[in-house]
């Protein structure tokens, strides 16, 4: 299993290779390209489960990293093309190759008769390569590269049906949106890279950087801009609030799209990345709370928003954005666990749950709930499937939504000690939790319980997704290459969590699966005790010696760091930032269980009859307005942000550009043409002309003078000489 | 024996030739002056021979006039021919004619 990490380039790679493939020959095959794409991700696939065995079954491993040196500006300066392979890599390896092949295959189907189905086809490979070209990064500015190639894959797969104005708009806001956050990104990357200079000759290795962050070398401010520009990426990648606007409108591209990108693996790259950076990331308190409160913040209030959505996918986009609050809140409270954990769990149920509204759509030809009703008896396998998928995100017990929500709140609860953000993400994750049930309780009674109501003659704006030609009539199941990657997921949605369900071993567990060394040396400093991990262990010594001598002196020392309860445990230093194997909070697990059958009682009292004309959550008077409107987010980002652009500074800009600019560009070039025009007319046809036409003018002048002399008479010739002899003879005479 | 007499002499048919040379229109008159001047030249080298170097056998005076007066034959020679030439082309032996060589 050994070589299988030296193969892990090829798992980036062939996914290139088939999308050049498809491109160039993929009209000629009898799949027109999909068989080439479906098969080097499968061959993928089989690699990454290769590494995931090999990495998790020998954990934590010490990360390997290889690269390709470059450097064309020499002084010391290193770039590199590179892969690290940890424990961290192999699980977003294993999700990423799994989601991408399920959807490839969902999508033979989906997107058959499609006019440019090759060019999907093509750019999800496409997009599966940029995906872990990002995943693989030895070093951030590799990262970037697959960051900024996602975002393209991502703008033009949202812009798939471009014929349609709203797909466009769609796609250039969800472009403008995240570039806006690149800029951050990009600040990040090159102020941490700058704080690295001088001391290797490789400032953007990750590596090197968070060894660097973890014995404290790098300044404070440097790290805590350099992170907190690096999370302003994040936030915009990972549909963060206040830049989460992009991610509901990316619902224009196709449904397998949703899927893949803008559910399972782009979305999550932001929280990749602070996940990738996390020992940098817990250094700050500042930093981390400012993770975990916008994490909190979109976790909460963006579940409300789903509550009032007709478009099924646009319920599922908001949870999304939901779950992403979850996620990054996770990173903030300390639950670096935790949140990768919800981040592989949730690839799986929501990717299912987007193949599953893509099969209900395919059916009914509208993406609007109230088109739907009572589909379970007409679509059994995408019934169970999305069923699956629905207890998986609202959490119900020994689902894999259960194990990863739990976790994150557990994480959280013990963060409390810490600082308040702990209490916030712990009671408000646990609020959201009922929300996500609730909301996905209301999606699951509108489509199938009830009577089937059918697509109506009002067309939903996307019915391209629908092939107008269709008569109306009952809706029927999806042909096998769509159930069968809805029956796969769904058995990986409950299956995925049991990898990181608390009942696993001390030394063999989840945690240590996909930590590294680094990692585990990583501790927070801001916590009492912990100063960096190097004097750290100096202090374990003597804490361990005089814990030999006196118990209740090193009880009350540790009592002082709030998480330290653990360390009497045996567990080793409170402050680390890997605090053992998940646990199993037994209250904790009461809570969510009681919110989650609260939210599906009150679900099933109002949506029992699955009559979407009585829904309540739109009879709410302000508050209704308030989700409606998406809590004026996008007037507010419009308002405030296009409009004033558009229309002062790009009229300013404009005029600058016109009038100040071009004005200086037009007088320079007058002046230079009235001086030059004096110029020649002076210098060149006065002097320089003058010159040259004065001395052949005086030359013919004196010529014409001069020749009158050569008469051709001899005798005046001879006359000349005599008269010149006699001078010659005077003078010499004379003298 | 005084040389003035032939120097004066020389002198006198020298300037006649000068004279010739420049005031004549005929070509061969022209021609004639010229051997008055060359013939002046003569009597010079003959007289100052005697003047210098008396009773001595070297005879380098004599020997350039005798040179000069082939040469002269010569060029008499050249010199009628292009007259006569000219006479032949232009029914004219005026030597302002003779203007070809003008600007």
């Amino acid at each position: 299993m050994e070589q299988t990490l030296d193969l892990a380039w090829l798992v980036p790679l062939l996914p290139l290779v088939a999308a050049g493939i498809i491109t160039f020959f993929g009209k000629l095959m009898p799949g027109k390209g999909s068989e080439i794409g479906i098969a080097t991700v499968a061959v993928a696939w089989v690699i990454s489960i290769g590494i995931a065995v090999h990495t998790f079954s020998n954990s934590p491993i010490d990360a390997l990293e290889k690269a390709f040196s470059w450097s064309p500006l020499g002084g010391g300066f290193t770039l590199e093309l590179g892969m690290l392979v940890d424990g961290l890599t192999a699980m977003m390896f294993l999700l990423v190759t799994t989601v991408s092949l399920m959807v490839q295959i969902y999508s033979r189907e989906y997107m058959h008769g499609e006019e440019r189905f090759t060019y999907f086809f093509a750019m999800l490979s496409l997009f599966t390569f940029s995906m872990l070209l990002l995943v693989i990064a030895n070093n951030t500015l590799q990262a970037l590269v697959g960051w900024e190639l996602v975002g393209v894959c991502s703008f033009l797969l949202i812009g798939f049906y471009w014929e349609d104005k709203p797909n466009q708009d769609a796609a250039n806001k969800a472009f403008l949106v995240t570039k806006f956050a690149d800029v951050g990104l990009v600040v990040g990357v090159i102020v941490l890279a700058s704080a690295m200079f001088g001391s290797t000759s490789t400032p953007f290795n990750i590596g090197q950087l968070t060894e660097a962050s973890i014995h404290g070398d790098i300044a404070t401010g440097t790290l805590v801009f350099g992170t907190l520009m690096i999370f302003l990426g994040a936030v915009g990648k990972s549909g963060q609030m206040p830049l989460h606007v992009w991610l509901p409108d990316a619902m224009a591209g196709p449904t397998p799209v949703s899927a893949l990108i803008h559910a399972a693996t782009m979305v999550t790259a932001g929280v990749f990345v602070v996940a990738r950076l996390y020992p940098i990331y817990a250094q700050s308190l500042a930093v981390m709370n400012t993770v975990a409160i916008v994490g909190v913040i979109t976790l909460f209030f963006a579940g409300f928003l789903a509550l009032v959505q007709d478009d099924i996918k646009k319920v599922l986009a908001y949870s999304t954005v939901s779950q992403l609050g979850y996620m990054m809140a996770a990173l903030g409270v300390g639950g670096y666990t935790a949140g990768i954990f919800h981040l592989f769990t949730h690839g799986f149920f929501k990717a299912l749950l987007f193949l599953g509204s893509g099969s209900l759509i395919h059916a009914v030809h509208s993406n609007n709930m109230s088109d739907m009703g009572g589909m379970r008896r007409h679509m059994p396998h995408t019934f169970w499937t999305f069923i699956v998928g629905s207890l998986a995100l609202a959490g119900f017990p020994l689902t894999a939504g259960f194990f990863s929500k739990d976790e994150i709140l557990v994480s959280a609860q013990l963060w409390g000690d810490n600082s308040a953000t702990g209490d916030f993400v712990f009671w408000l994750g646990l609020a959201a939790a009922g929300v996500t049930t609730f909301y996905m309780a209301r999606a699951c009674l509108l489509i199938f319980w009830g009577e089937y109501r059918g697509a109506h003659a009002h067309h939903s704006g996307q019915d391209h997704e629908a092939h107008a030609d269709t008569v109306i009539s009952t809706p029927h199941e999806s042909g096998l290459q769509i159930t069968v990657p809805l029956r796969i997921l769904a058995v990986l949605s409950i299956v995925a969590g049991f990898i990181g369900a608390p009942f696993w071993s001390q030394d063999d567990n989840f945690e240590q699966w996909t930590a590294t060394h680094a990692l585990e040396e990583t501790t927070y400093p801001f916590i009492a005790g912990g100063e960096h991990a190097i004097e750290l262990e100096g202090e374990v010594e003597s804490a361990g010696a005089r814990n030999a001598a006196s118990p209740e002196e090193v009880g009350v020392a540790l009592r002082a760091g709030p998480l330290a309860t653990e360390a009497t445990e045996g567990e080793g230093p409170s402050n680390h930032v890997l605090h053992g194997p998940p646990e199993f909070h037994a209250d904790v697990a009461l809570y969510a269980l009681v919110v989650f059958l609260l939210a599906v009682g009150l679900a099933w009292r109002i949506y029992g009859k699955g009559e979407p004309e009585t829904d309540p959550t739109m009879n709410l008077g302000p508050v209704t307005k308030a989700l409606v409107n998406k809590y004026w987010f996008d007037d507010i980002g419009y308002r405030g942000i296009v409009v004033p652009i558009r229309d002062r500074l790009a009229t300013f800009v404009n005029w600058t550009s016109n009038e100040i600019i071009d004005g200086f560009v037009a007088g320079v070039g007058a002046q230079t043409k009235r001086i030059a025009t004096g110029t020649y007319d002076t210098l060149d046809q006065k002097v320089i002309d003058g010159g040259v036409n004065g001395a052949a003018f005086s030359a013919a002048w004196w010529s014409d003078k001069l020749k009158r002399i050569q008469s051709g008479d001899v005798q005046r010739y001879a006359g000349a000489l005599v008269a010149g002899v006699i001078v010659l003879v005077l003078v010499f005479a004379a003298a | 024996m005084s040389p003035m007499g032939p120097l004066i002499l020389a002198s006198f048919l020298f300037c006649v030739g000068v004279y010739g040379v420049i005031a004549r229109r005929n070509a061969v008159l022209v021609l004639m002056s010229v051997e008055l001047m060359l013939n002046a030249v003569n009597i010079n080298l003959v007289a100052f021979q005697d003047l210098l170097y008396p009773a001595e056998a070297d005879a380098s005076g004599q020997v350039f006039a005798l040179f000069i007066i082939a040469i002269a034959a010569a060029e008499v020679g050249v010199g009628l021919a292009i007259v006569l030439n000219m006479f032949r082309n232009r029914a004219s032996v005026n030597v302002d004619d003779a203007d070809l060589m003008r600007w």
